[in-house]
């Protein structure tokens, strides 16, 4: 690959850092694996480039190869230290931003998609992406109806976090 | 308003609080060294390979094997050679085309798929390895029995005394013993490959393929 390419792609990814941000946290624990996993997403980004055509959207093209690494392709970094765990997608609310109750609801279902599988995790941030059903079902390999179908499950079931 | 939907807007909003890499770090990264588990299985394949390949270059060639010079340019041995040989090869041509197939950008089942079809490659052949082991060895020892002088005497001073029975049972028990501790040594280090690799993997292909169900 030439400078050009290299220089285009970085600047792309650079722009779109958010998508892999956001995988990160959903799917670490700890700042060293979020960097860790950042990482190994970018190299495969890089790997998979020569492979994109310019026919499809960079982003969409980036969450098929971001998902992919995490769950599939990723494998905890050993460097795992127990002490340095922070809450992954808990991030500090701001006070003044929410009243208490509403503040309490979002934690809630914060915490519940922590403990999904790999794959309702991938549902769930896909949803939260605003993606169809159709670039949904594109990018797990599942069909339209049956996505549809896992994501209302899902949905029922943050819903009843909320109201046992 | 929907509980989800404010959660969704609240998904967007932490997008403030993520952290910013640089270009520099960004491109630094590039160039970094891959982990993943394909790397992994790639690796540890190709040394499968080489083990596997070893093990018979070895068991031919030794020294201590002396004894199968006296039947090594039989039909039978000679057939069963290539055989092994053809056998490496065919894993080993699509065990590549295999890998080859291995795509990010595929969809993530695919993806998954084609992982566990490529490391089923190198399964099939580990098992026909077995296999083939469990038949060339039981094929020398008794082709050793009517050709190997030293053991044609052997089996002579222990018919003489009456004991040919336990001639058979002490060469045909030992080498079953011998094969099946092999056997087992060869399946734990699979549950160990898999215990590692696959693990996460597996699961994640089961929960896709039972959202189709």
């Amino acid at each position: 690959m030439n400078k050009e390419q290299e220089h285009t792609f970085v600047t792309l990814l650079e722009e779109n850092q958010n998508i892999v941000h956001k995988i990160c946290r959903l799917y670490t624990s700890d700042a060293d694996a979020h960097n860790d996993l950042f990482q190994e997403i970018t190299i495969q980004l890089w790997k998979a480039y020569p492979k994109f055509r310019g026919d499809a959207k960079f982003t969409t093209w980036m969450y098929r190869v971001a998902l992919n690494t995490a769950i599939t392709l990723y494998r905890k970094s050993k460097k795992k230290i127990k002490t340095q765990e922070i809450e992954p997608i808990s991030f500090k609310i701001k006070a003044e931003e929410y009243d208490d109750q509403v503040e309490q609801q979002l934690r809630l279902m914060y915490d519940a998609i922590k403990e999904l599988n790999d794959i309702d995790k991938a549902l769930v941030f896909l949803y939260l992406e605003d993606r169809d059903y159709k670039d949904i079902s594109e990018t797990l390999g599942i069909s339209e109806v049956n996505a549809r179908v896992k994501m209302n499950r899902i949905k029922t079931k943050l819903r009843t976090v909320l109201n046992p | 308003m929907d509980e989800l939907d404010l959660l969704k807007q609240d998904w967007k909003r932490k997008e403030q609080e993520l952290p910013k890499l640089s270009y520099d770090d960004i491109h630094k990264m590039i160039w970094k060294r891959s982990s993943s588990i394909v790397k992994w299985i790639f690796v540890i394949s190709i040394l499968e390979f080489l083990f596997w390949g070893l093990i018979s270059f070895t068991l031919k060639d030794s020294e201590g094997m002396e004894a199968y010079n006296s039947i090594k340019d039989l039909t039978l041995m000679k057939v069963l050679t290539y055989f092994g040989n053809a056998a490496l090869f065919v894993f080993i041509l699509l065990f590549f085309m295999n890998y080859r197939r291995i795509s990010t950008i595929d969809n993530a089942k695919t993806l998954m798929k084609n992982i566990l079809r490529t490391r089923k490659t190198v399964n099939y052949y580990v098992w026909f390895n077995l296999v083939y082991f469990v038949i060339f060895s039981f094929v020398i020892i008794f082709l050793e029995m009517n050709y190997d002088e030293q053991l044609i005497q052997l089996h002579d001073e222990f018919a003489a005394k009456g004991n040919e029975t336990m001639f058979y049972t002490v060469i045909y028990g030992m080498s079953f013993i011998f094969v099946i501790i092999f056997a087992v040594v060869i399946w734990l280090f699979y549950r160990l490959i898999y215990g590692i690799l696959l693990k996460k993997l597996n699961k994640n292909y089961k929960e896709l393929k039972q959202i189709e169900v």
